[in-house]
């Protein structure tokens, strides 16, 4: 199994959320988890499609670990 | 009525002597051949046939005895049934060996998707619980004991899974697949609780 909070990418059972018009990643976060200021977690599980946190754009498929 | 003279008693005594050698060798090759059969057979009847294997054993004993005491007519008497109990004994343990057979190639199956799917569903619900753990609130739908069930189901799924693990490298793949299910059951119904089914 992989260590915790490095959730493979390809791992199916992920939570996905597409990413709506007005959503920042603060407030997927507090969906989510609950807590906005968790927002990292999912700007680093995103990595490969994300290069700032503050740009997201509505369509893209974003993994929340 | 006239005695019988000695030398008619003594003819009859060695006619019954060499009648009762006469039966000796065949009940003694026919109880070897039994007891072969039966040890061909030993260790599968051991293994799906226990009970059986247990009366016909007890059958064979009692026709050993009756060699030991001389009774060669009633060994031979009594060996068609004890064959009849030994082929009926391979029969059952033969049928009950390719139905276990049948089983574990179909658990085999079944472990193929479970061994890919299980740790996945742990290790999401691992990081889930773990980033949940730091936050200052829980999401609608999470309830502080839900979240408490969850971390503290997270090591006896893991520990549930490396006894899968280890009983399908052994092998043994029905209890692989019913341990593995477990946690894919248990994984599936934290997943729930979490709110981690869209």
């Amino acid at each position: 199994m992989a260590d915790d909070n490095t959730p493979a990418a390809d791992n199916p059972y992920t939570q996905t959320h597409v990413v709506q018009s007005g959503d920042t990643l603060s407030k997927i976060a507090q969906k989510y988890y609950g807590d906005a200021s968790l927002y990292p977690k999912i700007f680093q599980a995103n990595r490969d499609v994300l290069s700032d946190p503050n740009k997201i754009s509505p369509g893209q498929k974003l993994r929340i670990p | 009525m006239k005695k019988p003279s000695f030398w008619v008693l003594a003819t009859l005594a060695a006619v019954f002597i060499i009648a009762c050698q006469n039966q000796r060798a065949p009940a003694e090759q026919a109880v070897a051949a039994a007891e072969s059969a039966l040890t061909n057979i030993r260790d599968m009847a051991t293994r799906y046939a226990p009970d059986q294997l247990q009366a016909v054993d007890a059958q064979l004993n009692g026709v050993k005895d009756s060699l030991a005491k001389g009774d060669y007519k009633g060994v031979l008497a009594a060996m068609p049934a004890l064959n009849t109990a030994i082929g009926n004994l391979k029969d059952t343990a033969t049928a009950k060996q390719q139905e276990a057979d049948a089983a574990s190639a179909k658990a085999k199956d079944a472990w193929g998707p479970l061994s890919s799917d299980v740790p996945k569903m742990v290790d999401a619900i691992s990081s889930r619980v773990d980033i949940l753990s730091k936050s200052h609130h829980l999401p609608k739908g999470v309830t502080k004991d839900s979240l408490a069930a969850a971390k503290s189901s997270v090591d006896s799924m893991k520990s549930t899974w490396s006894d899968a693990s280890n009983a399908a490298t052994a092998g043994d793949y029905t209890t692989a697949v019913s341990k593995g299910q477990a946690v894919r059951d248990q994984a599936s119904q934290i997943m729930q609780s979490l709110g981690m089914k869209s």
